[in-house]
């Protein structure tokens, strides 16, 4: 067998197991304040965001993947294929060891962030500082700030929304069902135009931008006005309230938000994997790297597995831990998360589920919604996620000039 | 700490603070028994009721220092952590003034409250016990309008503010009444003042539990 091959079945290893973490690692992220709330059971939860992960990562996923590789390091250190080859590896590796290692430590990190840093790493190390693409890094950083406050502002505009429309009024099921097709409609909005924009799908059925919006705005307001319908019928008479609504509503935006993160996330794994097999099939490699839909797919399927293996018990913890969290609360939440990653990864920026999980929390708390909210711990995150990048990277430099050594 | 989704989340200081105004709410019944058995004179189980309250009011401590332990700088909540320890202060200062009233009466237990002023005492201390069981109800319905937000909720929280502002105004005039009727009594000097100590203690009770009212009408504030 020869070398690039062996390269390339370290790669699936240790793509697979990134995508492995990403997957035990930021289930709570989509899922948690669903199964707080009771809208879901653990087991259902675990299963929609298997299969959700799955479909984000194929369908909406390819876009991101080929930014992430080619944003932060510029095209020059992938110039002698056989750099390349092991830089790849090495940051693969370097992230998979330091998310381990977070794990471990139970240190809150995002797994976006630990291959961002490797990549930097592994771009010193074959070209010294001059090909790491600053402008680009600071993209990065103010990711880490704006992702966060976008999240906080639509989720205290959401929760300030429904408090207003809703939960202050006498009869809150009415109101709730008068204003269901709103929130489920702005919610199949943005996925639908987050599909039509950025996938391959979408692409090929190359839909301008006004028809795009057209058909976005007509299939949320239908699906918007079916989803009341459903909504009244299913409805049962004993828990009829705006919190029995939302509860219905929250196992949508929960899918929203595992749709979400399987698009987003996926690239973390399959980013450099992809660069290693193009690598491998081609002999070289351009600008741009196309990512074969298996790829995707494999991603996706590393990402299931971390759920289904480490999911029940995260969300068990979870269960106990978050009980102030009532359907109105948990849609703002997700909704915000979901809305702040696919508008983030929509412009290429590699945005954090987490980040924006957490902003979402602030954001409904700011907006009073919760009996208490630990907000000092936010900074305290903050020190890991920035630490995180030059962590990842000096990991990444140590495994470049092993695997250097070896091959 | 690995998940940060969870980290932000922690103990409710509200669900504390209901815990705390359940404690006061336990006192009640003990406070009145423990009155009314002195009263009956040939007492003999004033002084477990006395230990019942001082065991309530180290729990209810318990409980204050807690929510006070557990509430880091940056807590995001429905209202000014200021006005929540002010509250819980008040809250607290009720069931210190049962068990100041019960330590008051233990320290003179001959001859006791004469006859003329048993009545009075009695209506000033059930004057006091609606507004001590009033409190945990408050809390329960301010967490119920931190829920919704709704007008009417903010209306039923304030309705009960009112009543205990009635019900201290009761206890004045109760605590008044009794005052009175002590310094035109042909007593020795230490009974007045036993006496008159004592009616204001029991007044005390109703009139932090107004304050608490107060503090809660701060916190409901729109």
């Amino acid at each position: 067998m020869t070398q690039p091959y062996i390269i390339l079945i370290l790669g699936y290893i240790f793509g697979f197991y990134m995508a492995w973490n990403i997957g035990a690692n930021d289930v709570a992220n989509s899922m948690a304040s669903s199964v707080a709330a009771k809208a879901i059971t653990i087991r259902q939860a675990i299963f929609l965001a298997g299969i959700l992960n799955v479909l984000g990562a194929v369908f909406i996923g390819s876009h991101v993947t080929d930014t992430i590789r080619k944003g932060i390091v510029t095209t020059d250190v992938m110039a002698d294929p056989h750099v390349a080859l092991i830089g790849a590896l090495s940051a693969l590796i370097a992230s998979a060891l330091w998310v381990s290692f977070a794990t471990w430590k139970s240190l809150p990190v995002s797994t976006t962030h630990s291959i961002v840093g490797a990549m930097i790493g592994f771009g010193i190390m074959a070209g010294g500082f001059a090909v790491i693409n600053w402008g680009k890094l600071l993209a990065v950083v103010l990711s880490w700030i704006i992702s966060p406050l976008f999240s906080i502002v639509i989720a205290f505009g959401i929760f300030k929304i429904i408090v207003r429309l809703i939960l202050s009024r006498r009869d809150t099921l009415t109101q709730a069902l008068k204003f269901s097709p709103l929130f489920v409609g702005i919610t199949l909005f943005v996925v639908v135009l987050s599909f039509l924009f950025k996938t391959p799908l979408g692409q090929r059925l190359a839909i301008g931008s006004p028809a795009a919006l057209t058909l976005a705005v007509l299939l949320a307001v239908l699906l918007g006005f079916a989803s009341t319908a459903a909504l009244k019928r299913y409805l049962k008479k004993r828990e009829s309230d705006a919190e029995a609504v939302f509860k219905r509503i929250q196992v949508g935006t929960a899918c929203y938000v595992a749709l979400a993160q399987g698009a987003n996330d996926v690239a973390n794994a399959i980013g450099p994997l992809a660069v290693i097999y193009f690598l491998v099939t081609t002999g070289s490699v351009g600008g741009k790297v196309p990512v074969p839909v298996f790829l995707l797919f494999f991603g996706g399927i590393g990402i299931a597995c971390g759920i289904a293996m480490a999911g029940h018990r995260v969300m068990e913890t979870m269960g106990k831990k978050i009980t102030t969290l009532s359907n109105t609360r948990g849609f703002s939440v997700e909704f915000a998360t979901a809305t702040t990653v696919l508008a983030a990864s929509k412009l290429g920026l590699p945005v954090s589920t987490t980040h924006a999980a957490v902003g979402g929390v602030i954001g409904v708390g700011l907006a009073r919604g919760m009996e208490a909210v630990n907000f000092g711990i936010v900074f305290k995150i903050m020190v890991y996620w920035i630490l995180t990048v030059p962590a990842s990277a000096l990991t990444s430099m140590a495994v470049f000039k092993i695997l250097q050594f070896i091959f | 700490m690995r998940i940060p989704f969870f980290s932000m989340f922690m103990t409710s200081p509200f669900e504390g603070l209901q815990e705390h105004a359940e404690k006061v709410k336990e006192c009640a019944w003990a406070f009145q028994q423990a009155i009314e058995c002195h009263l009956a004179h040939e007492c003999q189980t004033f002084e477990e009721f006395r230990q019942e309250i001082i065991q309530l009011e180290r729990e209810a401590d318990a409980i204050k220092r807690r929510i006070r332990g557990h509430m880091p700088k940056g807590t995001l909540m429905p209202v000014y952590n200021f006005l929540l320890f002010r509250y819980l202060r008040e809250q607290d200062q009720v069931i210190d003034c049962v068990e100041d009233t019960l330590d008051w009466l233990s320290y003179r237990t001959e001859p006791g409250i004469p006859k003329e002023l048993e009545k009075d005492f009695l209506i000033l201390v059930d004057g006091v016990i609606d507004p001590i069981e009033q409190l945990s109800k408050m809390v329960a319905e301010a967490r119920k309008y931190f829920k919704n937000y709704s007008e009417e909720q903010r209306v039923a929280v304030k309705k009960i503010i009112h009543t205990l502002h009635m019900m201290e105004r009761e206890a004045d005039k109760a605590e008044d009444t009794v005052k009175r009727k002590v310094f035109n009594m042909d007593i020795d000097a230490v009974t007045v003042f036993h006496m008159v100590r004592l009616a204001e203690t029991i007044g005390d009770i109703a009139d932090h539990a107004q304050n608490a009212g107060d503090m809660m009408r701060a916190m409901i504030a729109r």
